[in-house]
Protein backbone atom coordinates (compact mmCIF):
# COMPACT_ATOMS: atom_id res chain seq x y z
CA UNK A 1 0.00 0.00 0.00
CA UNK A 2 1.37 3.41 -0.95
CA UNK A 3 2.16 5.87 1.82
CA UNK A 4 0.22 9.10 2.14
CA UNK A 5 2.09 12.00 0.60
CA UNK A 6 3.35 13.86 3.71
CA UNK A 7 3.18 17.17 1.88
CA UNK A 8 -0.59 16.80 1.52
CA UNK A 9 -0.80 16.29 5.27
CA UNK A 10 1.44 19.33 5.84
CA UNK A 11 -0.81 21.41 3.57
CA UNK A 12 -3.77 20.55 5.83
CA UNK A 13 -1.93 21.37 9.09
CA UNK A 14 -3.03 24.43 11.11
CA UNK A 15 -1.34 27.57 9.87
CA UNK A 16 -0.51 30.07 12.64
CA UNK A 17 -2.21 33.42 12.25
CA UNK A 18 -0.32 36.70 12.05
CA UNK A 19 -1.34 37.33 15.66
CA UNK A 20 0.19 34.03 16.78
CA UNK A 21 3.39 34.69 14.86
CA UNK A 22 3.66 38.16 16.41
CA UNK A 23 3.07 36.73 19.87
CA UNK A 24 5.92 34.28 19.29
CA UNK A 25 8.27 37.27 18.85
CA UNK A 26 6.70 39.69 21.32
CA UNK A 27 9.34 40.46 23.94
CA UNK A 28 7.10 40.87 27.05
CA UNK A 29 5.02 37.80 26.15
CA UNK A 30 8.10 35.76 25.40
CA UNK A 31 9.75 36.84 28.64
CA UNK A 32 6.73 35.49 30.51
CA UNK A 33 6.86 32.30 28.44
CA UNK A 34 10.60 32.05 29.18
CA UNK A 35 9.82 32.04 32.91
CA UNK A 36 6.90 29.62 32.52
CA UNK A 37 8.83 27.15 30.34
CA UNK A 38 11.76 27.24 32.72
CA UNK A 39 9.46 26.36 35.60
CA UNK A 40 8.04 23.45 33.61
CA UNK A 41 11.56 22.28 32.81
CA UNK A 42 12.69 22.56 36.42
CA UNK A 43 9.75 20.35 37.38
CA UNK A 44 10.79 17.89 34.68
CA UNK A 45 14.42 17.95 35.78
CA UNK A 46 13.37 17.19 39.35
CA UNK A 47 11.33 14.24 38.13
CA UNK A 48 14.18 13.15 35.88
CA UNK A 49 16.68 13.10 38.71
CA UNK A 50 14.43 11.51 41.26
CA UNK A 51 15.01 7.90 40.19
CA UNK A 52 18.61 8.09 41.39
CA UNK A 53 17.32 8.13 44.93
CA UNK A 54 15.91 4.64 44.47
CA UNK A 55 18.32 1.82 44.96
CA UNK A 56 18.39 -1.86 44.13
CA UNK A 57 20.54 -4.78 45.22
CA UNK B 1 41.84 2.94 47.17
CA UNK B 2 39.87 2.31 44.00
CA UNK B 3 40.70 3.29 40.46
CA UNK B 4 37.79 4.40 38.30
CA UNK B 5 38.49 4.52 34.57
CA UNK B 6 36.07 6.41 32.33
CA UNK B 7 36.14 5.84 28.57
CA UNK B 8 34.92 8.95 26.76
CA UNK B 9 34.63 12.63 27.63
CA UNK B 10 31.28 13.57 26.14
CA UNK B 11 28.20 14.51 28.13
CA UNK B 12 27.98 11.13 29.94
CA UNK B 13 31.70 10.52 30.46
CA UNK B 14 32.63 14.08 31.42
CA UNK B 15 29.69 14.36 33.82
CA UNK B 16 30.76 11.06 35.40
CA UNK B 17 34.36 12.26 35.72
CA UNK B 18 33.49 15.53 37.47
CA UNK B 19 31.04 13.87 39.86
CA UNK B 20 33.55 11.07 40.53
CA UNK B 21 36.13 13.52 41.77
CA UNK B 22 33.53 15.34 43.87
CA UNK B 23 31.81 12.26 45.35
CA UNK B 24 34.53 9.68 45.66
CA UNK B 25 36.92 12.10 47.32
CA UNK B 26 40.60 11.70 48.02
CA UNK B 27 42.08 8.25 48.09
CA UNK B 28 40.41 7.13 44.88
CA UNK B 29 41.92 7.65 41.46
CA UNK B 30 39.86 8.93 38.54
CA UNK B 31 41.17 8.40 35.02
CA UNK B 32 39.53 9.65 31.82
CA UNK B 33 40.52 8.17 28.47
CA UNK B 34 39.35 10.01 25.36
CA UNK B 35 40.84 10.22 21.87
CA UNK B 36 39.74 13.87 21.68
CA UNK B 37 41.62 16.73 23.30
CA UNK B 38 38.53 18.96 23.46
CA UNK B 39 35.11 18.87 25.04
CA UNK B 40 32.36 19.65 22.52
CA UNK B 41 28.93 20.89 23.60
CA UNK B 42 27.29 19.09 20.71
CA UNK B 43 23.78 20.64 20.91
CA UNK B 44 25.27 23.97 19.79
CA UNK B 45 26.96 22.43 16.73
CA UNK B 46 23.72 23.31 14.93
CA UNK B 47 24.68 26.99 15.25
CA UNK B 48 28.25 26.28 14.10
CA UNK B 49 26.74 24.55 11.06
CA UNK B 50 25.00 27.75 9.95
CA UNK B 51 27.90 30.05 10.86
CA UNK B 52 26.26 31.62 13.92
CA UNK B 53 28.90 30.26 16.30
CA UNK B 54 32.56 29.35 15.88
CA UNK B 55 34.06 26.00 16.79
CA UNK B 56 35.87 27.75 19.67
CA UNK B 57 32.55 28.77 21.20
CA UNK B 58 31.34 25.18 21.49
CA UNK B 59 34.59 23.54 22.61
CA UNK B 60 37.34 23.87 25.21
CA UNK B 61 40.49 21.85 26.00
CA UNK B 62 39.88 19.02 28.47
CA UNK B 63 43.40 18.72 29.91
CA UNK B 64 43.41 21.98 31.97
CA UNK B 65 40.02 21.18 33.50
CA UNK B 66 41.11 17.67 34.49
CA UNK B 67 44.43 18.99 35.84
CA UNK B 68 42.58 21.51 38.03
CA UNK B 69 40.20 18.81 39.25
CA UNK B 70 42.93 16.27 39.99
CA UNK B 71 41.67 13.85 37.33
CA UNK B 72 44.22 11.93 35.26
CA UNK B 73 43.63 12.39 31.54
CA UNK B 74 44.95 10.10 28.82
CA UNK B 75 44.32 11.36 25.31
CA UNK B 76 44.04 7.92 23.83
CA UNK B 77 41.73 5.59 21.97
CA UNK B 78 40.47 2.59 23.94
CA UNK B 79 40.74 -0.52 21.77
CA UNK B 80 40.40 -3.55 24.02
CA UNK B 81 38.80 -4.37 27.35
CA UNK B 82 40.27 -7.25 29.36
CA UNK B 83 37.77 -7.54 32.25
CA UNK B 84 39.50 -10.60 33.76
CA UNK B 85 43.06 -9.32 33.36
CA UNK B 86 45.62 -11.64 31.78
CA UNK B 87 48.26 -14.21 32.77
CA UNK B 88 50.18 -11.67 34.84
CA UNK B 89 47.37 -9.71 36.52
CA UNK B 90 43.89 -10.47 37.82
CA UNK B 91 42.91 -6.82 37.52
CA UNK B 92 40.75 -5.73 34.59
CA UNK B 93 42.46 -3.39 32.18
CA UNK B 94 41.90 -1.39 29.03
CA UNK B 95 44.40 -1.42 26.18
CA UNK B 96 44.71 2.04 24.66
CA UNK B 97 46.61 3.74 21.85
CA UNK B 98 47.60 7.35 22.47
CA UNK B 99 46.43 10.04 20.05
CA UNK B 100 48.16 13.14 21.43
CA UNK B 101 51.11 14.60 19.53
CA UNK B 102 53.71 13.59 22.14
CA UNK B 103 52.79 9.91 22.51
CA UNK B 104 50.92 9.27 19.26
CA UNK B 105 50.80 5.58 18.43
CA UNK B 106 52.13 4.39 21.80
CA UNK B 107 50.17 1.56 23.42
CA UNK B 108 49.46 1.11 27.14
CA UNK B 109 47.42 -1.12 29.43
CA UNK B 110 45.47 0.84 32.06
CA UNK B 111 44.11 -1.20 34.95
CA UNK B 112 40.81 -0.41 36.65
CA UNK B 113 38.67 -1.41 39.60
CA UNK B 114 35.57 0.14 38.02
CA UNK B 115 35.10 0.93 34.34
CA UNK B 116 32.55 3.32 32.85
CA UNK B 117 32.04 2.93 29.11
CA UNK B 118 30.86 6.33 27.87
CA UNK B 119 32.44 6.15 24.44
CA UNK B 120 29.41 7.49 22.60
CA UNK B 121 28.78 6.38 19.03
CA UNK B 122 30.86 5.57 16.01
CA UNK B 123 29.54 7.81 13.22
CA UNK B 124 28.82 5.07 10.73
CA UNK B 125 28.97 7.01 7.47
CA UNK B 126 30.18 3.81 5.78
CA UNK B 127 26.69 2.29 6.14
CA UNK B 128 25.47 4.43 3.23
CA UNK B 129 27.72 4.76 0.17
CA UNK B 130 28.49 8.40 -0.56
CA UNK B 131 27.31 9.66 2.84
CA UNK B 132 29.29 12.17 4.86
CA UNK B 133 32.18 14.60 4.54
CA UNK B 134 34.27 11.98 2.69
CA UNK B 135 31.35 11.48 0.31
CA UNK B 136 28.90 14.01 -1.08
CA UNK B 137 27.08 15.38 1.99
CA UNK B 138 27.97 17.46 5.04
CA UNK B 139 27.35 16.69 8.71
CA UNK B 140 27.00 18.61 11.99
CA UNK B 141 27.94 15.68 14.26
CA UNK B 142 31.30 17.17 15.28
CA UNK B 143 32.45 20.78 15.51
CA UNK B 144 34.82 20.12 12.58
CA UNK B 145 32.01 18.74 10.44
CA UNK B 146 29.76 21.66 11.41
CA UNK B 147 32.43 24.20 10.44
CA UNK B 148 32.67 22.61 6.98
CA UNK B 149 28.86 22.53 6.72
CA UNK B 150 28.73 26.29 7.37
CA UNK B 151 31.26 26.91 4.58
CA UNK B 152 29.23 24.79 2.13
CA UNK B 153 26.04 26.57 3.13
CA UNK B 154 27.65 29.95 2.50
CA UNK B 155 28.66 28.80 -0.99
CA UNK B 156 25.04 27.84 -1.71
CA UNK B 157 23.79 31.18 -0.37
CA UNK B 158 26.30 32.99 -2.59
CA UNK B 159 24.95 31.15 -5.63
CA UNK B 160 21.39 32.05 -4.66
CA UNK B 161 22.42 35.69 -4.41
CA UNK B 162 23.32 35.48 -8.09
CA UNK B 163 19.74 34.33 -8.77
CA UNK B 164 20.44 30.58 -9.04
CA UNK B 165 17.76 28.32 -7.54
CA UNK B 166 19.15 25.70 -5.16
CA UNK B 167 17.82 22.40 -3.81
CA UNK B 168 18.59 21.72 -0.15
CA UNK B 169 18.18 18.29 1.45
CA UNK B 170 18.47 17.87 5.21
CA UNK B 171 17.71 14.84 7.31
CA UNK B 172 19.07 11.40 8.11
CA UNK B 173 21.19 9.27 5.85
CA UNK B 174 20.01 5.75 6.72
CA UNK B 175 16.87 3.89 7.75
CA UNK B 176 18.17 3.18 11.25
CA UNK B 177 19.44 6.64 12.19
CA UNK B 178 18.73 8.41 15.46
CA UNK B 179 18.96 12.12 16.42
CA UNK B 180 16.13 13.19 14.10
CA UNK B 181 15.74 16.18 16.44
CA UNK B 182 19.14 17.49 15.34
CA UNK B 183 18.19 17.14 11.66
CA UNK B 184 14.93 18.98 12.42
CA UNK B 185 16.89 21.78 14.12
CA UNK B 186 19.33 22.13 11.27
CA UNK B 187 16.50 22.24 8.71
CA UNK B 188 14.85 25.21 10.41
CA UNK B 189 18.12 26.98 11.17
CA UNK B 190 19.09 26.78 7.50
CA UNK B 191 15.65 28.05 6.50
CA UNK B 192 16.06 30.92 8.99
CA UNK B 193 19.51 31.78 7.58
CA UNK B 194 18.18 31.80 4.02
CA UNK B 195 15.44 34.22 5.04
CA UNK B 196 18.00 36.40 6.82
CA UNK B 197 20.13 36.42 3.67
CA UNK B 198 17.09 37.41 1.57
CA UNK B 199 17.26 34.33 -0.67
CA UNK B 200 14.59 32.08 0.83
CA UNK B 201 12.39 32.14 -2.29
CA UNK B 202 15.24 30.63 -4.31
CA UNK B 203 15.56 27.54 -2.11
CA UNK B 204 13.61 24.27 -2.23
CA UNK B 205 14.15 22.72 1.20
CA UNK B 206 13.30 19.05 1.74
CA UNK B 207 13.49 17.21 5.05
CA UNK B 208 14.17 13.50 4.44
CA UNK B 209 13.79 11.18 7.41
CA UNK B 210 13.27 7.61 8.54
CA UNK B 211 10.42 8.80 10.82
CA UNK B 212 7.05 7.43 9.69
CA UNK B 213 5.36 10.65 10.80
CA UNK B 214 6.66 14.16 11.39
CA UNK B 215 7.22 14.87 15.09
CA UNK B 216 8.21 11.27 15.86
CA UNK B 217 11.79 12.28 16.85
CA UNK B 218 12.67 8.64 17.48
CA UNK B 219 10.49 8.53 20.59
CA UNK B 220 7.25 7.56 18.88
CA UNK B 221 5.96 11.15 18.92
CA UNK B 222 4.42 13.02 21.80
CA UNK B 223 0.91 13.79 22.98
CA UNK B 224 0.47 16.92 25.04
CA UNK B 225 -2.19 19.36 26.09
CA UNK B 226 -2.41 22.78 24.45
CA UNK B 227 -5.16 25.41 24.73
CA UNK B 228 -7.52 22.95 26.38
CA UNK B 229 -7.00 20.14 23.86
CA UNK B 230 -4.77 17.12 23.60
CA UNK B 231 -2.65 17.51 20.49
CA UNK B 232 0.21 15.58 18.91
CA UNK B 233 3.75 16.46 18.00
CA UNK B 234 2.80 15.33 14.45
CA UNK B 235 0.21 18.07 14.00
CA UNK B 236 2.41 20.58 15.75
CA UNK B 237 5.45 19.79 13.58
CA UNK B 238 3.41 19.72 10.36
CA UNK B 239 2.15 23.18 11.24
CA UNK B 240 5.73 24.43 11.50
CA UNK B 241 6.62 22.81 8.15
CA UNK B 242 3.61 24.51 6.54
CA UNK B 243 4.46 27.88 8.07
CA UNK B 244 8.07 27.72 6.84
CA UNK B 245 7.31 26.13 3.46
CA UNK B 246 9.44 23.01 3.93
CA UNK B 247 8.68 19.73 2.13
CA UNK B 248 9.09 16.33 3.72
CA UNK B 249 9.92 12.78 2.70
CA UNK B 250 8.98 10.35 5.47
CA UNK B 251 9.68 6.69 6.18
CA UNK B 252 12.80 6.82 4.03
CA UNK B 253 15.93 4.69 3.99
CA UNK B 254 18.74 6.43 2.10
CA UNK B 255 20.41 3.73 0.00
CA UNK B 256 23.26 5.69 -1.51
CA UNK B 257 24.33 9.17 -2.43
CA UNK B 258 25.87 10.19 -5.69
CA UNK B 259 27.01 13.75 -6.47
CA UNK B 260 23.84 15.83 -6.25
CA UNK B 261 21.46 12.86 -5.91
CA UNK B 262 20.06 10.97 -2.91
CA UNK B 263 18.76 7.48 -3.74
CA UNK B 264 16.14 6.39 -1.24
CA UNK B 265 13.54 3.73 -0.55
CA UNK B 266 10.26 4.32 1.27
CA UNK B 267 8.47 2.04 3.73
CA UNK B 268 6.04 1.05 0.95
CA UNK B 269 8.96 -0.18 -1.18
CA UNK B 270 8.90 2.76 -3.62
CA UNK B 271 12.36 3.86 -4.75
CA UNK B 272 13.01 7.44 -5.79
CA UNK B 273 15.64 10.14 -6.20
CA UNK B 274 16.09 13.49 -4.50
CA UNK B 275 18.30 16.01 -6.26
CA UNK B 276 20.31 18.42 -4.14
CA UNK B 277 22.84 21.21 -4.33
CA UNK B 278 23.49 21.12 -0.57
CA UNK B 279 22.77 18.14 1.68
CA UNK B 280 23.27 17.63 5.39
CA UNK B 281 22.39 14.06 6.28
CA UNK B 282 23.19 12.55 9.66
CA UNK B 283 24.85 9.13 9.77
CA UNK B 284 23.56 6.08 11.64
CA UNK B 285 25.34 5.26 14.88
CA UNK B 286 26.97 2.04 16.01
CA UNK B 287 29.19 1.18 18.93
CA UNK B 288 32.83 2.21 18.72
CA UNK B 289 35.42 -0.35 17.63
CA UNK B 290 36.08 -1.80 21.06
CA UNK B 291 36.83 -5.50 21.54
CA UNK B 292 36.78 -7.59 24.70
CA UNK B 293 38.97 -10.56 25.70
CA UNK B 294 38.94 -13.06 28.57
CA UNK B 295 41.88 -13.95 30.78
CA UNK B 296 43.47 -16.35 28.30
CA UNK B 297 43.00 -14.01 25.36
CA UNK B 298 39.84 -15.43 23.76
CA UNK B 299 37.62 -12.77 22.25
CA UNK B 300 34.39 -12.28 24.22
CA UNK B 301 33.10 -9.19 22.40
CA UNK B 302 29.79 -10.91 21.64
CA UNK B 303 29.23 -11.39 25.38
CA UNK B 304 29.88 -7.76 26.29
CA UNK B 305 28.43 -6.07 23.24
CA UNK B 306 25.21 -6.30 21.22
CA UNK B 307 25.52 -6.82 17.43
CA UNK B 308 25.17 -3.04 17.09
CA UNK B 309 28.47 -2.66 18.95
CA UNK B 310 26.82 -1.02 21.97
CA UNK B 311 27.48 -2.54 25.40
CA UNK B 312 24.98 -4.88 27.03
CA UNK B 313 23.68 -3.75 30.41
CA UNK B 314 20.80 -4.79 32.69
CA UNK B 315 18.15 -4.63 29.93
CA UNK B 316 15.95 -7.32 28.41
CA UNK B 317 17.69 -8.30 25.17
CA UNK B 318 15.49 -11.33 24.49
CA UNK B 319 14.42 -9.79 21.19
CA UNK B 320 10.69 -10.06 21.77
CA UNK B 321 8.38 -8.46 19.18
CA UNK B 322 7.94 -4.70 19.29
CA UNK B 323 4.27 -5.06 20.32
CA UNK B 324 5.27 -7.04 23.43
CA UNK B 325 7.94 -4.80 24.89
CA UNK B 326 7.49 -3.14 28.23
CA UNK B 327 8.96 -0.07 29.86
CA UNK B 328 10.48 -2.44 32.43
CA UNK B 329 12.70 -3.94 29.69
CA UNK B 330 14.86 -0.82 29.82
CA UNK B 331 18.02 -0.81 31.95
CA UNK B 332 17.99 0.65 35.43
CA UNK B 333 21.54 0.36 36.76
CA UNK B 334 23.57 0.32 33.48
CA UNK B 335 25.81 -2.45 34.87
CA UNK B 336 27.10 -5.13 32.55
CA UNK B 337 25.49 -8.39 33.73
CA UNK B 338 28.71 -10.43 33.30
CA UNK B 339 31.13 -7.97 34.86
CA UNK B 340 29.36 -5.94 37.51
CA UNK B 341 32.24 -3.46 37.83
CA UNK B 342 31.63 -2.30 34.25
CA UNK B 343 28.96 0.32 33.50
CA UNK B 344 27.84 1.62 30.09
CA UNK B 345 26.14 5.02 29.97
CA UNK B 346 24.87 7.51 27.40
CA UNK B 347 24.84 6.34 23.80
CA UNK B 348 27.28 3.53 24.67
CA UNK B 349 24.68 1.22 26.23
CA UNK B 350 22.65 -1.06 23.98
CA UNK B 351 18.94 -0.15 24.03
CA UNK B 352 16.68 -3.22 24.27
CA UNK B 353 14.43 -2.12 21.39
CA UNK B 354 13.26 0.86 19.37
CA UNK B 355 10.78 3.32 20.90
CA UNK B 356 9.35 4.28 17.49
CA UNK B 357 7.65 1.39 15.76
CA UNK B 358 10.15 -0.36 13.45
CA UNK B 359 8.92 -1.06 9.93
CA UNK B 360 10.19 -3.11 7.01
CA UNK B 361 9.63 -2.28 3.37
CA UNK B 362 8.31 -5.04 1.05
CA UNK B 363 11.93 -5.37 -0.07
CA UNK B 364 12.94 -6.28 3.49
CA UNK B 365 14.65 -2.97 4.27
CA UNK B 366 14.49 -2.05 7.95
CA UNK B 367 13.29 1.53 8.48
CA UNK B 368 13.37 2.13 12.20
CA UNK B 369 14.47 5.26 14.06
CA UNK B 370 16.83 4.27 16.88
CA UNK B 371 16.07 5.57 20.38
CA UNK B 372 17.80 8.83 21.31
CA UNK B 373 19.78 8.66 24.58
CA UNK B 374 21.76 11.88 24.53
CA UNK B 375 21.74 15.09 26.56
CA UNK B 376 19.92 15.08 29.85
CA UNK B 377 19.48 11.27 30.13
CA UNK B 378 23.18 10.80 29.31
CA UNK B 379 24.24 13.18 32.07
CA UNK B 380 21.94 11.49 34.57
CA UNK B 381 23.31 8.05 33.68
CA UNK B 382 26.90 9.31 34.08
CA UNK B 383 26.13 10.68 37.54
CA UNK B 384 24.19 7.53 38.45
CA UNK B 385 27.19 5.31 37.66
CA UNK B 386 29.30 7.33 40.09
CA UNK B 387 26.62 7.19 42.81
CA UNK B 388 26.59 3.41 42.41
CA UNK B 389 30.39 3.08 42.37
CA UNK B 390 30.52 5.20 45.54
CA UNK B 391 28.18 2.72 47.23
CA UNK B 392 30.20 -0.24 45.96
CA UNK B 393 33.47 1.24 47.21
CA UNK B 394 32.01 2.01 50.64
CA UNK B 395 29.93 -1.12 51.18
CA UNK B 396 31.47 -3.77 48.96
CA UNK B 397 30.12 -5.75 45.99
CA UNK B 398 26.77 -6.52 47.63
CA UNK B 399 25.95 -2.84 48.16
CA UNK B 400 22.73 -1.42 46.81
CA UNK B 401 23.14 0.70 43.69
CA UNK B 402 21.11 3.55 42.22
CA UNK B 403 18.63 3.25 39.37
CA UNK B 404 17.66 5.66 36.59
CA UNK B 405 15.61 3.93 33.91
CA UNK B 406 14.72 6.01 30.86
CA UNK B 407 11.20 4.68 31.45
CA UNK B 408 11.21 6.53 34.78
CA UNK B 409 13.09 9.62 33.66
CA UNK B 410 11.89 12.82 32.06
CA UNK B 411 13.72 14.88 29.49
CA UNK B 412 13.67 18.48 28.43
CA UNK B 413 14.59 19.26 24.84
CA UNK B 414 14.93 22.61 23.11
CA UNK B 415 15.11 22.31 19.32
CA UNK B 416 16.36 25.50 17.70
CA UNK B 417 14.39 26.79 14.73
CA UNK B 418 16.52 29.87 14.09
CA UNK B 419 19.09 32.01 15.86
CA UNK B 420 18.91 35.64 16.97
CA UNK B 421 18.16 37.36 20.30
CA UNK B 422 15.08 39.13 18.88
CA UNK B 423 14.21 37.04 15.84
CA UNK B 424 15.25 33.53 16.86
CA UNK B 425 12.87 30.74 17.76
CA UNK B 426 12.93 27.24 19.13
CA UNK B 427 10.58 24.40 19.95
CA UNK B 428 10.73 23.76 23.70
CA UNK B 429 9.60 20.27 24.65
CA UNK B 430 9.44 18.18 27.77
CA UNK B 431 8.43 14.55 28.01
CA UNK B 432 7.88 12.22 30.89
CA UNK B 433 8.95 9.49 30.74
CA UNK B 434 11.35 9.30 27.78
CA UNK B 435 10.44 5.65 27.17
CA UNK B 436 6.64 5.38 27.10
CA UNK B 437 5.14 3.37 29.94
CA UNK B 438 1.76 2.06 28.78
CA UNK B 439 1.17 0.29 32.11
CA UNK B 440 1.28 3.54 34.11
CA UNK B 441 -0.07 5.79 31.33
CA UNK B 442 -2.36 3.51 29.27
CA UNK B 443 -3.55 6.10 26.74
CA UNK B 444 -0.43 7.82 25.51
CA UNK B 445 2.41 6.10 27.37
CA UNK B 446 3.41 9.40 28.94
CA UNK B 447 2.06 11.87 31.46
CA UNK B 448 0.13 14.42 29.39
CA UNK B 449 0.56 16.99 32.17
CA UNK B 450 4.35 16.64 32.09
CA UNK B 451 4.70 16.42 28.32
CA UNK B 452 4.48 19.70 26.51
CA UNK B 453 5.68 21.65 23.50
CA UNK B 454 5.79 25.33 22.55
CA UNK B 455 7.39 27.35 19.76
CA UNK B 456 8.67 30.87 20.20
CA UNK B 457 11.51 33.28 20.87
CA UNK B 458 11.57 32.19 24.53
CA UNK B 459 12.78 28.77 23.39
CA UNK B 460 15.76 30.35 21.66
CA UNK B 461 16.67 32.23 24.84
CA UNK B 462 16.45 28.96 26.78
CA UNK B 463 18.68 27.12 24.31
CA UNK B 464 21.21 29.96 24.44
CA UNK B 465 21.09 29.99 28.26
CA UNK B 466 21.59 26.21 28.31
CA UNK B 467 24.62 26.61 26.00
CA UNK B 468 26.41 28.96 28.40
CA UNK B 469 25.20 27.14 31.53
CA UNK B 470 26.36 23.69 30.42
CA UNK B 471 29.73 24.91 29.15
CA UNK B 472 30.19 26.64 32.54
CA UNK B 473 29.29 23.37 34.25
CA UNK B 474 31.56 21.29 32.00
CA UNK B 475 34.46 23.63 32.81
CA UNK B 476 33.83 22.78 36.49
CA UNK B 477 33.58 26.43 37.46
CA UNK B 478 32.46 27.54 40.93
CA UNK B 479 29.24 25.76 41.98
CA UNK B 480 29.08 23.65 38.77
CA UNK B 481 27.48 20.72 40.57
CA UNK B 482 24.43 22.85 41.45
CA UNK B 483 23.50 22.88 37.76
CA UNK B 484 21.43 19.74 37.10
CA UNK B 485 22.33 17.30 34.33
Amino acid sequence: MAMENPNESIARAPLPTEKTLKQRKNLPIQFMRFCAINLKMIRMIRKGHHPMERKVK
Amino acid sequence: MARVVILGAGVAGHTAALHAKRMLGKGNEIIVISPNSKYNWIPSNIWVGVGRMSAEQVTFPLAPVYKRQGITFHQALAQEIHPEGNATTDSGYVKVTYTDATHSGEVANIEYDFLINATGPKLNFAATPGLGPDGHTVSVCTFGHATEAAKSLQEVISLMKTGKRQAIAIGVGHGTCTCEGAAFEYTFNVEHELRSAGVRELADITYITNEYELGDFGVGGLVFSQAGFQTTSKLWTESLFRERGIMAILGAHVEKIEPGVVHYELVDGTKALLNFDFAMLLPPFRGVDLKAFDKVGNEISDKLFAPSGFMKVDADYSGKPYEEWLASDWPKTYRNPLYLNIFAVGIAFAPPHQISKPRKSPNGTLIAPSPPRTGMPSGIMGKLAIISINELIKNGPTATVGTASMADMGAACVASAGSGLRVGSAASMTMYPVVPDYVTYPNTGRSVDDTFGEIGLAGHWIKLALHYMFIYKAKARFGWFLIPE
